[in-house]
Protein backbone atom coordinates (compact mmCIF):
# COMPACT_ATOMS: atom_id res chain seq x y z
CA UNK A 1 0.00 0.00 0.00
CA UNK A 2 1.39 3.32 -0.82
CA UNK A 3 1.71 5.48 2.01
CA UNK A 4 2.18 9.28 2.98
CA UNK A 5 5.33 9.89 5.17
CA UNK A 6 3.82 10.41 8.72
CA UNK A 7 5.81 13.98 9.22
CA UNK A 8 3.95 15.61 6.24
CA UNK A 9 1.21 18.19 7.71
CA UNK A 10 -1.52 18.42 5.06
CA UNK A 11 -4.43 21.40 5.90
CA UNK A 12 -7.61 20.67 5.24
CA UNK A 13 -7.21 23.69 2.41
CA UNK A 14 -4.84 21.61 0.20
CA UNK A 15 -1.66 23.02 2.56
CA UNK A 16 1.14 20.77 2.56
CA UNK A 17 4.28 20.77 4.55
CA UNK A 18 7.44 18.41 4.32
CA UNK A 19 9.46 19.61 7.94
CA UNK A 20 12.23 17.73 6.04
CA UNK A 21 13.21 19.13 3.27
CA UNK A 22 10.87 22.44 4.16
CA UNK A 23 9.50 22.37 0.81
CA UNK A 24 5.45 23.27 1.05
CA UNK A 25 3.12 22.39 -1.62
CA UNK A 26 -0.42 23.05 -2.34
CA UNK A 27 -3.04 20.52 -4.06
CA UNK A 28 -5.88 21.19 -6.03
CA UNK A 29 -9.31 19.67 -4.17
CA UNK A 30 -9.12 16.28 -6.09
CA UNK A 31 -5.66 15.75 -5.30
CA UNK A 32 -6.28 16.73 -1.47
CA UNK A 33 -9.36 14.15 -1.88
CA UNK A 34 -6.96 11.23 -2.89
CA UNK A 35 -4.34 12.06 -0.14
CA UNK A 36 -6.72 12.35 2.81
CA UNK A 37 -8.37 8.79 1.50
CA UNK A 38 -4.28 7.10 1.08
CA UNK A 39 -3.71 8.23 4.97
CA UNK A 40 -6.95 6.90 5.78
CA UNK A 41 -5.58 3.56 4.49
CA UNK A 42 -7.93 3.33 1.34
CA UNK A 43 -6.86 1.03 -2.06
CA UNK A 44 -7.05 2.29 -5.25
CA UNK A 45 -10.32 0.35 -6.28
CA UNK A 46 -11.73 2.15 -2.85
CA UNK A 47 -10.32 5.92 -3.82
CA UNK A 48 -12.23 4.82 -7.11
CA UNK A 49 -15.14 3.90 -5.78
CA UNK A 50 -15.67 7.16 -3.66
CA UNK A 51 -15.02 9.26 -6.41
CA UNK A 52 -17.06 7.52 -9.22
CA UNK A 53 -20.29 8.52 -6.62
CA UNK A 54 -19.28 11.93 -6.33
CA UNK A 55 -17.64 12.65 -10.36
CA UNK A 56 -18.22 12.17 -13.65
CA UNK A 57 -15.06 10.07 -14.24
CA UNK A 58 -14.74 7.10 -15.94
CA UNK A 59 -12.09 4.35 -14.23
CA UNK A 60 -9.46 4.07 -17.34
CA UNK A 61 -9.05 8.23 -16.85
CA UNK A 62 -9.53 7.85 -13.35
CA UNK A 63 -6.64 5.45 -12.95
CA UNK A 64 -4.27 7.24 -15.55
CA UNK A 65 -4.71 10.36 -13.56
CA UNK A 66 -4.64 8.62 -9.91
CA UNK A 67 -0.92 6.88 -11.43
CA UNK A 68 0.26 9.78 -12.66
CA UNK A 69 -0.25 11.72 -9.35
CA UNK A 70 0.78 9.38 -6.83
CA UNK A 71 4.07 8.99 -9.32
CA UNK A 72 4.69 12.98 -8.42
CA UNK A 73 3.95 11.91 -5.17
CA UNK A 74 6.51 9.88 -4.79
CA UNK A 75 8.47 11.93 -7.18
CA UNK A 76 8.82 14.64 -4.47
CA UNK A 77 9.55 12.39 -1.80
CA UNK A 78 5.94 12.48 0.02
CA UNK A 79 5.79 9.08 0.58
CA UNK A 80 6.69 6.11 2.47
CA UNK A 81 10.30 4.57 0.67
CA UNK A 82 8.92 1.37 0.91
CA UNK A 83 5.31 2.35 1.18
CA UNK A 84 3.97 -0.26 -1.58
CA UNK A 85 3.71 -3.70 -1.61
CA UNK B 1 -27.63 13.92 -7.97
CA UNK B 2 -25.89 15.60 -10.43
CA UNK B 3 -21.96 14.21 -10.24
CA UNK B 4 -19.33 16.69 -10.25
CA UNK B 5 -16.97 17.12 -13.45
CA UNK B 6 -13.87 15.77 -12.10
CA UNK B 7 -10.50 18.09 -12.21
CA UNK B 8 -6.90 15.96 -12.31
CA UNK B 9 -5.85 15.85 -9.46
CA UNK B 10 -2.32 18.11 -9.22
CA UNK B 11 0.17 18.97 -6.47
CA UNK B 12 2.28 21.89 -6.95
CA UNK B 13 5.64 23.29 -5.28
CA UNK B 14 4.92 26.67 -3.32
CA UNK B 15 7.86 28.84 -4.60
CA UNK B 16 8.38 32.01 -1.82
CA UNK B 17 9.08 35.08 -3.80
CA UNK B 18 8.19 33.93 -6.57
CA UNK B 19 5.09 36.90 -7.11
CA UNK B 20 6.42 39.97 -8.70
CA UNK B 21 5.09 43.54 -7.91
CA UNK B 22 2.59 42.45 -10.44
CA UNK B 23 1.23 39.93 -8.30
CA UNK B 24 0.08 36.37 -8.66
CA UNK B 25 -0.54 34.77 -12.38
CA UNK B 26 -4.18 35.22 -13.18
CA UNK B 27 -6.59 32.50 -13.88
CA UNK B 28 -6.91 32.44 -17.93
CA UNK B 29 -10.40 32.97 -18.69
CA UNK B 30 -11.75 30.67 -20.86
CA UNK B 31 -13.21 31.73 -24.34
CA UNK B 32 -16.25 29.69 -25.40
CA UNK B 33 -17.63 32.14 -28.34
CA UNK B 34 -16.38 33.89 -31.16
CA UNK B 35 -18.79 36.64 -32.29
CA UNK B 36 -21.31 34.96 -30.46
CA UNK B 37 -21.00 31.44 -31.95
CA UNK B 38 -20.07 29.05 -29.94
CA UNK B 39 -16.67 27.63 -30.45
CA UNK B 40 -17.48 23.78 -29.57
CA UNK B 41 -20.23 23.81 -32.38
CA UNK B 42 -17.83 25.65 -35.03
CA UNK B 43 -15.35 22.21 -34.36
CA UNK B 44 -18.50 19.82 -34.32
CA UNK B 45 -19.19 21.17 -37.73
CA UNK B 46 -16.03 21.61 -39.29
CA UNK B 47 -13.31 19.55 -37.51
CA UNK B 48 -10.28 20.15 -35.37
CA UNK B 49 -8.16 22.00 -35.21
CA UNK B 50 -9.83 24.74 -37.21
CA UNK B 51 -8.86 28.62 -38.09
CA UNK B 52 -11.98 30.91 -37.26
CA UNK B 53 -11.52 34.35 -38.54
CA UNK B 54 -13.97 37.30 -37.17
CA UNK B 55 -15.45 39.13 -40.37
CA UNK B 56 -16.58 42.13 -37.77
CA UNK B 57 -13.45 42.35 -35.95
CA UNK B 58 -11.59 42.72 -39.48
CA UNK B 59 -14.01 45.83 -40.26
CA UNK B 60 -13.85 47.07 -36.85
CA UNK B 61 -10.01 47.05 -36.87
CA UNK B 62 -9.76 48.48 -40.36
CA UNK B 63 -12.62 51.41 -39.07
CA UNK B 64 -10.91 52.35 -36.14
CA UNK B 65 -7.01 52.48 -38.15
CA UNK B 66 -8.27 54.38 -40.79
CA UNK B 67 -10.25 56.92 -38.87
CA UNK B 68 -6.89 57.50 -36.63
CA UNK B 69 -5.07 58.57 -40.09
CA UNK B 70 -8.17 60.11 -41.66
CA UNK B 71 -8.98 62.04 -38.96
CA UNK B 72 -5.36 63.80 -39.07
CA UNK B 73 -4.35 63.96 -42.89
CA UNK B 74 -6.27 64.80 -46.00
CA UNK B 75 -5.77 62.03 -48.11
CA UNK B 76 -4.99 58.42 -47.28
CA UNK B 77 -5.54 55.60 -48.80
CA UNK B 78 -5.02 51.47 -47.59
CA UNK B 79 -3.87 48.81 -49.75
CA UNK B 80 -4.21 45.28 -48.10
CA UNK B 81 -0.90 43.29 -47.67
CA UNK B 82 -1.93 39.82 -49.73
CA UNK B 83 1.34 38.08 -48.32
CA UNK B 84 0.01 38.89 -44.25
CA UNK B 85 -3.34 36.77 -45.80
CA UNK B 86 -4.36 36.13 -48.71
CA UNK B 87 -7.12 34.27 -48.11
CA UNK B 88 -9.75 35.74 -51.21
CA UNK B 89 -12.94 36.16 -48.68
CA UNK B 90 -9.85 37.82 -46.18
CA UNK B 91 -9.07 40.17 -48.79
CA UNK B 92 -11.91 40.57 -50.10
CA UNK B 93 -13.37 42.53 -46.94
CA UNK B 94 -10.58 44.48 -47.08
CA UNK B 95 -11.22 45.70 -50.71
CA UNK B 96 -14.83 46.03 -49.49
CA UNK B 97 -14.18 48.82 -47.01
CA UNK B 98 -12.17 50.23 -49.55
CA UNK B 99 -8.56 48.88 -49.33
CA UNK B 100 -6.37 48.60 -52.60
CA UNK B 101 -4.35 45.87 -52.87
CA UNK B 102 -0.73 45.35 -52.49
CA UNK B 103 1.17 42.25 -54.02
CA UNK B 104 4.96 40.82 -53.71
CA UNK B 105 5.08 38.42 -56.53
CA UNK B 106 2.98 37.34 -59.46
CA UNK B 107 1.53 35.13 -58.10
CA UNK B 108 -0.32 37.36 -55.76
CA UNK B 109 -0.58 39.91 -58.33
CA UNK B 110 -2.98 37.28 -60.21
CA UNK B 111 -4.49 36.55 -56.95
CA UNK B 112 -5.74 40.26 -56.71
CA UNK B 113 -6.63 40.52 -60.16
CA UNK B 114 -8.84 37.27 -60.08
CA UNK B 115 -10.26 39.02 -56.87
CA UNK B 116 -11.31 41.90 -59.12
CA UNK B 117 -9.05 44.27 -57.78
CA UNK B 118 -8.61 46.87 -60.72
CA UNK B 119 -5.26 47.06 -62.04
CA UNK B 120 -4.02 50.15 -61.23
CA UNK B 121 -5.32 49.99 -57.86
CA UNK B 122 -2.50 47.57 -56.90
CA UNK B 123 0.81 48.39 -55.71
CA UNK B 124 3.68 45.83 -56.56
CA UNK B 125 6.23 45.75 -54.06
CA UNK B 126 9.05 42.67 -53.46
CA UNK B 127 12.20 42.13 -55.14
CA UNK B 128 11.28 39.49 -57.44
CA UNK B 129 9.02 40.78 -60.29
CA UNK B 130 9.93 38.85 -63.35
CA UNK B 131 10.06 40.63 -67.20
CA UNK B 132 6.24 38.57 -67.82
CA UNK B 133 5.03 40.54 -64.44
CA UNK B 134 6.17 43.81 -64.96
CA UNK B 135 5.39 43.83 -68.28
CA UNK B 136 1.38 42.76 -67.24
CA UNK B 137 1.82 45.56 -64.38
CA UNK B 138 2.68 48.12 -67.24
CA UNK B 139 -0.39 47.55 -69.39
CA UNK B 140 -2.59 47.33 -66.33
CA UNK B 141 -1.64 50.25 -64.78
CA UNK B 142 -0.16 49.06 -61.96
CA UNK B 143 1.69 50.80 -59.60
CA UNK B 144 5.52 49.48 -60.06
CA UNK B 145 7.64 50.16 -56.71
CA UNK B 146 11.18 49.16 -57.71
CA UNK B 147 13.69 47.46 -55.58
CA UNK B 148 16.90 47.85 -57.52
CA UNK B 149 18.52 49.45 -60.49
CA UNK B 150 18.28 45.84 -62.26
CA UNK B 151 14.86 46.18 -62.34
CA UNK B 152 15.21 50.05 -63.18
CA UNK B 153 16.47 49.16 -66.20
CA UNK B 154 13.78 45.98 -67.54
CA UNK B 155 11.35 48.65 -66.83
CA UNK B 156 12.91 51.35 -69.02
CA UNK B 157 13.54 48.51 -71.81
CA UNK B 158 9.69 47.53 -71.74
CA UNK B 159 8.83 50.90 -71.97
CA UNK B 160 10.01 50.99 -75.43
CA UNK B 161 8.05 47.92 -76.16
CA UNK B 162 5.24 49.06 -74.31
CA UNK B 163 2.91 51.71 -75.44
CA UNK B 164 1.62 52.52 -71.99
CA UNK B 165 4.11 54.16 -69.65
CA UNK B 166 5.40 52.70 -66.77
CA UNK B 167 3.88 54.30 -63.14
CA UNK B 168 6.40 53.80 -60.70
CA UNK B 169 7.75 54.46 -57.41
CA UNK B 170 11.17 53.92 -56.05
CA UNK B 171 11.62 51.77 -52.67
CA UNK B 172 13.82 53.78 -50.38
CA UNK B 173 15.79 52.43 -47.02
CA UNK B 174 17.42 54.37 -44.55
CA UNK B 175 18.58 54.48 -40.75
CA UNK B 176 15.55 55.10 -38.64
CA UNK B 177 17.06 54.86 -35.52
CA UNK B 178 16.37 50.79 -35.12
CA UNK B 179 18.03 47.86 -34.84
CA UNK B 180 18.01 45.79 -36.89
CA UNK B 181 18.14 48.43 -39.62
CA UNK B 182 16.77 46.98 -42.58
CA UNK B 183 18.61 48.06 -45.93
CA UNK B 184 17.78 45.29 -47.85
CA UNK B 185 14.50 46.90 -49.87
CA UNK B 186 14.87 49.62 -51.97
CA UNK B 187 17.30 52.48 -52.71
CA UNK B 188 19.14 53.38 -49.73
CA UNK B 189 18.71 56.88 -48.60
CA UNK B 190 22.12 58.26 -46.77
CA UNK B 191 24.35 57.15 -49.27
CA UNK B 192 22.65 58.91 -51.83
CA UNK B 193 21.32 55.95 -54.11
CA UNK B 194 17.56 56.61 -53.98
CA UNK B 195 18.22 60.62 -54.71
CA UNK B 196 20.37 58.91 -58.10
CA UNK B 197 17.76 56.73 -59.11
CA UNK B 198 15.31 59.50 -58.98
CA UNK B 199 17.32 61.04 -61.19
CA UNK B 200 17.81 58.45 -63.50
CA UNK B 201 14.17 57.65 -63.63
CA UNK B 202 13.50 62.12 -64.44
CA UNK B 203 16.15 62.11 -66.58
CA UNK B 204 14.60 58.99 -68.87
CA UNK B 205 11.28 60.35 -69.37
CA UNK B 206 9.06 57.18 -69.88
CA UNK B 207 8.16 56.74 -66.86
CA UNK B 208 5.85 57.97 -64.97
CA UNK B 209 7.34 58.86 -61.40
CA UNK B 210 4.27 59.03 -58.69
CA UNK B 211 5.80 58.30 -55.63
CA UNK B 212 8.01 57.18 -53.07
CA UNK B 213 7.53 53.63 -50.53
CA UNK B 214 9.70 52.54 -47.85
CA UNK B 215 9.65 49.52 -45.57
CA UNK B 216 11.13 50.28 -42.30
CA UNK B 217 10.75 47.14 -40.64
CA UNK B 218 8.11 44.42 -39.10
CA UNK B 219 6.56 44.40 -35.50
CA UNK B 220 7.31 47.68 -34.79
CA UNK B 221 7.64 48.78 -31.29
CA UNK B 222 8.41 52.45 -31.92
CA UNK B 223 6.46 55.37 -33.71
CA UNK B 224 9.77 57.68 -33.82
CA UNK B 225 11.04 55.30 -36.42
CA UNK B 226 8.01 56.47 -39.19
CA UNK B 227 8.19 60.04 -37.62
CA UNK B 228 11.92 59.66 -39.18
CA UNK B 229 11.41 57.79 -42.56
CA UNK B 230 8.22 60.15 -43.13
CA UNK B 231 10.38 63.20 -42.45
CA UNK B 232 13.64 61.70 -45.17
CA UNK B 233 10.74 60.75 -47.94
CA UNK B 234 8.63 64.52 -47.69
CA UNK B 235 12.80 65.53 -47.85
CA UNK B 236 13.42 63.64 -50.81
CA UNK B 237 9.54 64.56 -52.55
CA UNK B 238 10.89 68.30 -51.42
CA UNK B 239 14.07 68.12 -53.95
CA UNK B 240 12.38 66.38 -56.52
CA UNK B 241 10.25 69.15 -56.64
CA UNK B 242 13.00 72.15 -56.34
CA UNK B 243 15.01 70.04 -58.89
CA UNK B 244 12.56 68.98 -61.44
CA UNK B 245 9.62 70.62 -60.97
CA UNK B 246 7.52 67.38 -60.31
CA UNK B 247 5.37 67.09 -57.56
CA UNK B 248 4.90 63.26 -56.56
CA UNK B 249 1.32 61.90 -55.98
CA UNK B 250 1.59 59.73 -53.14
CA UNK B 251 4.10 58.70 -50.04
CA UNK B 252 3.75 54.99 -49.19
CA UNK B 253 4.88 54.53 -45.38
CA UNK B 254 4.77 50.66 -45.94
CA UNK B 255 3.33 48.77 -43.20
CA UNK B 256 5.12 46.63 -39.94
CA UNK B 257 2.58 48.01 -37.38
CA UNK B 258 3.22 45.33 -34.36
CA UNK B 259 -0.19 43.47 -33.40
CA UNK B 260 -1.08 43.50 -29.73
CA UNK B 261 0.82 39.96 -29.57
CA UNK B 262 3.35 39.42 -26.97
CA UNK B 263 7.03 38.63 -28.61
CA UNK B 264 8.94 36.02 -27.05
CA UNK B 265 10.86 37.04 -23.91
CA UNK B 266 8.68 39.90 -24.05
CA UNK B 267 8.39 41.05 -19.89
CA UNK B 268 5.66 43.09 -20.99
CA UNK B 269 2.33 41.87 -22.16
CA UNK B 270 1.76 43.48 -26.10
CA UNK B 271 -1.52 44.43 -25.40
CA UNK B 272 0.45 47.05 -22.60
CA UNK B 273 3.62 48.17 -24.95
CA UNK B 274 2.11 48.33 -28.63
CA UNK B 275 1.57 51.71 -29.78
CA UNK B 276 -2.19 52.73 -30.77
CA UNK B 277 -2.89 53.32 -34.52
CA UNK B 278 -3.48 56.66 -33.24
CA UNK B 279 0.23 56.71 -31.72
CA UNK B 280 1.40 55.72 -35.64
CA UNK B 281 -1.18 57.71 -37.56
CA UNK B 282 0.35 61.07 -34.91
CA UNK B 283 3.68 60.22 -35.71
CA UNK B 284 3.68 60.11 -39.21
CA UNK B 285 1.28 62.58 -40.60
CA UNK B 286 2.76 65.11 -38.46
CA UNK B 287 6.05 64.48 -39.98
CA UNK B 288 4.22 65.42 -43.38
CA UNK B 289 2.51 68.50 -42.26
CA UNK B 290 5.31 70.15 -40.92
CA UNK B 291 8.20 69.03 -43.89
CA UNK B 292 8.47 72.20 -46.53
CA UNK B 293 6.40 70.31 -48.94
CA UNK B 294 3.70 73.13 -50.04
CA UNK B 295 0.30 72.07 -48.48
CA UNK B 296 -1.59 71.79 -51.93
CA UNK B 297 1.24 69.39 -52.99
CA UNK B 298 0.53 67.23 -50.10
CA UNK B 299 0.91 63.56 -51.36
CA UNK B 300 -1.86 61.05 -51.11
CA UNK B 301 -0.86 58.82 -48.10
CA UNK B 302 -0.60 54.86 -48.50
CA UNK B 303 0.05 52.59 -45.60
CA UNK B 304 0.38 48.46 -46.28
CA UNK B 305 -0.64 47.31 -43.12
CA UNK B 306 -1.47 43.88 -42.60
CA UNK B 307 -0.39 42.29 -39.16
CA UNK B 308 -2.20 44.82 -37.02
CA UNK B 309 -5.17 45.01 -39.15
CA UNK B 310 -5.71 41.30 -39.62
CA UNK B 311 -4.07 39.69 -36.51
CA UNK B 312 -7.32 39.99 -33.77
CA UNK B 313 -9.27 38.85 -35.92
CA UNK B 314 -8.06 35.86 -36.41
CA UNK B 315 -8.22 32.24 -33.80
CA UNK B 316 -7.13 28.82 -34.19
CA UNK B 317 -9.57 26.26 -31.98
CA UNK B 318 -8.12 22.53 -31.59
CA UNK B 319 -8.31 19.81 -29.27
CA UNK B 320 -6.25 18.66 -26.36
CA UNK B 321 -4.29 15.14 -27.49
CA UNK B 322 -2.59 14.23 -24.51
CA UNK B 323 -0.74 15.23 -21.23
CA UNK B 324 2.41 13.90 -20.26
CA UNK B 325 5.05 14.75 -17.02
CA UNK B 326 8.34 15.57 -18.48
CA UNK B 327 11.91 14.60 -16.52
CA UNK B 328 12.03 17.72 -14.67
CA UNK B 329 8.51 17.41 -13.48
CA UNK B 330 6.76 20.04 -15.48
CA UNK B 331 3.36 19.21 -17.41
CA UNK B 332 3.52 18.56 -20.84
CA UNK B 333 0.21 18.98 -22.91
CA UNK B 334 -0.06 18.02 -26.36
CA UNK B 335 -3.20 19.98 -28.81
CA UNK B 336 -3.82 19.01 -32.84
CA UNK B 337 -2.05 22.30 -33.69
CA UNK B 338 1.60 22.18 -34.40
CA UNK B 339 4.01 24.97 -35.58
CA UNK B 340 3.00 24.23 -39.33
CA UNK B 341 0.35 26.16 -39.14
CA UNK B 342 1.03 27.89 -36.56
CA UNK B 343 4.50 29.49 -37.54
CA UNK B 344 3.96 32.63 -35.91
CA UNK B 345 4.63 30.42 -32.45
CA UNK B 346 7.86 30.74 -33.38
CA UNK B 347 8.07 34.46 -31.95
CA UNK B 348 5.04 35.01 -30.08
CA UNK B 349 3.84 33.64 -26.83
CA UNK B 350 0.21 32.97 -27.70
CA UNK B 351 -2.49 33.59 -25.51
CA UNK B 352 -3.98 30.17 -25.65
CA UNK B 353 -6.91 29.83 -23.33
CA UNK B 354 -9.41 27.11 -22.79
CA UNK B 355 -12.57 26.87 -24.36
CA UNK B 356 -14.51 25.02 -21.22
CA UNK B 357 -14.81 26.41 -18.28
CA UNK B 358 -12.25 25.68 -15.75
CA UNK B 359 -11.36 25.63 -11.74
CA UNK B 360 -8.44 28.15 -10.54
CA UNK B 361 -5.68 25.85 -10.89
CA UNK B 362 -2.99 25.94 -13.22
CA UNK B 363 -0.10 24.04 -13.44
CA UNK B 364 3.57 24.84 -15.10
CA UNK B 365 2.51 23.63 -18.48
CA UNK B 366 4.73 23.34 -22.03
CA UNK B 367 1.95 22.84 -24.58
CA UNK B 368 3.95 20.41 -27.77
CA UNK B 369 2.07 20.72 -31.38
CA UNK B 370 1.32 16.84 -32.47
CA UNK B 371 4.57 16.89 -34.85
CA UNK B 372 7.35 14.46 -34.29
CA UNK B 373 9.83 17.29 -34.27
CA UNK B 374 11.39 18.66 -31.05
CA UNK B 375 10.55 22.03 -32.03
CA UNK B 376 7.13 21.74 -32.11
CA UNK B 377 6.18 23.91 -29.42
CA UNK B 378 3.09 26.01 -29.06
CA UNK B 379 4.38 27.51 -25.27
CA UNK B 380 7.46 26.86 -23.68
CA UNK B 381 6.03 27.72 -19.99
CA UNK B 382 2.86 29.19 -19.04
CA UNK B 383 0.90 28.31 -16.05
CA UNK B 384 -1.77 26.49 -17.72
CA UNK B 385 -5.77 25.34 -16.45
CA UNK B 386 -6.08 21.48 -16.12
CA UNK B 387 -7.32 20.10 -19.47
CA UNK B 388 -7.43 16.82 -20.09
CA UNK B 389 -7.56 14.52 -23.12
CA UNK B 390 -10.53 15.51 -25.54
CA UNK B 391 -11.05 18.99 -23.75
CA UNK B 392 -10.02 22.40 -26.48
CA UNK B 393 -8.67 25.57 -26.28
CA UNK B 394 -8.70 28.60 -28.63
CA UNK B 395 -5.48 30.52 -29.24
CA UNK B 396 -6.04 34.19 -30.11
CA UNK B 397 -4.48 36.61 -32.82
CA UNK B 398 -3.45 34.37 -34.86
CA UNK B 399 -4.70 36.54 -37.82
CA UNK B 400 -1.56 37.27 -39.36
CA UNK B 401 0.82 35.21 -41.67
CA UNK B 402 -0.23 31.65 -40.52
CA UNK B 403 -2.53 31.27 -43.11
CA UNK B 404 0.28 32.31 -45.88
CA UNK B 405 3.17 30.49 -43.98
CA UNK B 406 1.48 27.55 -42.91
CA UNK B 407 2.88 24.08 -43.73
CA UNK B 408 1.67 20.97 -45.31
CA UNK B 409 4.19 18.84 -42.79
CA UNK B 410 3.57 15.97 -41.15
CA UNK B 411 -0.54 16.65 -40.88
CA UNK B 412 -2.88 18.29 -43.13
CA UNK B 413 -3.96 21.98 -43.30
CA UNK B 414 -7.22 22.68 -41.56
CA UNK B 415 -10.38 24.21 -42.82
CA UNK B 416 -10.68 28.13 -42.17
CA UNK B 417 -14.37 29.80 -41.52
CA UNK B 418 -15.38 33.43 -41.26
CA UNK B 419 -17.79 34.26 -38.88
CA UNK B 420 -19.87 36.98 -40.95
CA UNK B 421 -21.43 39.93 -39.42
CA UNK B 422 -24.22 38.25 -38.70
CA UNK B 423 -22.83 35.79 -36.97
CA UNK B 424 -23.21 32.86 -39.68
CA UNK B 425 -20.14 30.53 -40.18
CA UNK B 426 -18.73 29.99 -43.58
CA UNK B 427 -16.16 27.96 -44.82
CA UNK B 428 -13.84 30.12 -46.83
CA UNK B 429 -10.48 27.39 -46.93
CA UNK B 430 -11.18 23.76 -47.27
CA UNK B 431 -9.08 21.75 -45.70
CA UNK B 432 -6.63 19.55 -47.29
CA UNK B 433 -6.77 15.81 -47.87
CA UNK B 434 -4.02 12.71 -48.87
CA UNK B 435 -5.72 13.86 -52.28
CA UNK B 436 -5.23 17.05 -52.56
CA UNK B 437 -1.41 16.10 -51.82
CA UNK B 438 -1.05 13.12 -54.22
CA UNK B 439 -2.73 15.01 -56.93
CA UNK B 440 -0.26 16.75 -57.20
CA UNK B 441 2.46 13.99 -57.25
CA UNK B 442 3.75 12.05 -60.73
CA UNK B 443 5.23 8.33 -59.75
CA UNK B 444 7.54 6.96 -62.70
CA UNK B 445 5.92 4.06 -64.13
CA UNK B 446 8.56 1.64 -62.73
CA UNK B 447 8.30 2.86 -59.71
CA UNK B 448 4.81 2.31 -59.13
CA UNK B 449 4.83 -1.34 -57.92
CA UNK B 450 6.95 -3.50 -55.52
CA UNK B 451 7.15 -6.46 -54.14
CA UNK B 452 8.09 -6.98 -50.05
Amino acid sequence: MLKIKKNIAISDSGFVFDPGTGDSYSLNPTGLEIVQMIKSGKSFEEIFQDFATKYEVEEEAFEKYYYDFTTTLKQLRLTEPNGED
Amino acid sequence: MTKLIFERPIIQRINAGLPSKYGMAHKLEPISHIDNVSIKSLMDSYGSPLFIISESTIRKTYKNAFRAFSSRYPKVQFAWSYKTNYLNAVCNVFHQEGSWAEVVSGFEYDKAIANGVPGELIIFNGPDKSRQDLEKAIKNGSLIHIDHFDELYEIISLSKEIEERPKVAIRVNMDTGIYPRWDRFGFNYENGEAWDALNRIMANKKLDLLGLHTHIGTYMMSTDAYKIAATKLASLAVRLEQKHGHVLQYIDMGGGFASKNTLRGAYYPGTDTTPSFDDFAEAITSAFMSSEIKPDNLPLLILENGRALIDDAGYLAGTVLANKRLADGRRATIIDAGVNILFTAFWYEHDIRPVEPVSEQTEDTTIYGPLCMNIDVIRGNVMFPLLKKGDHYVIRRVGAYNNTQWLQFISMRPNVVMIDSKGEPHLIRKNETLETINSQELTPEHLKNFDL
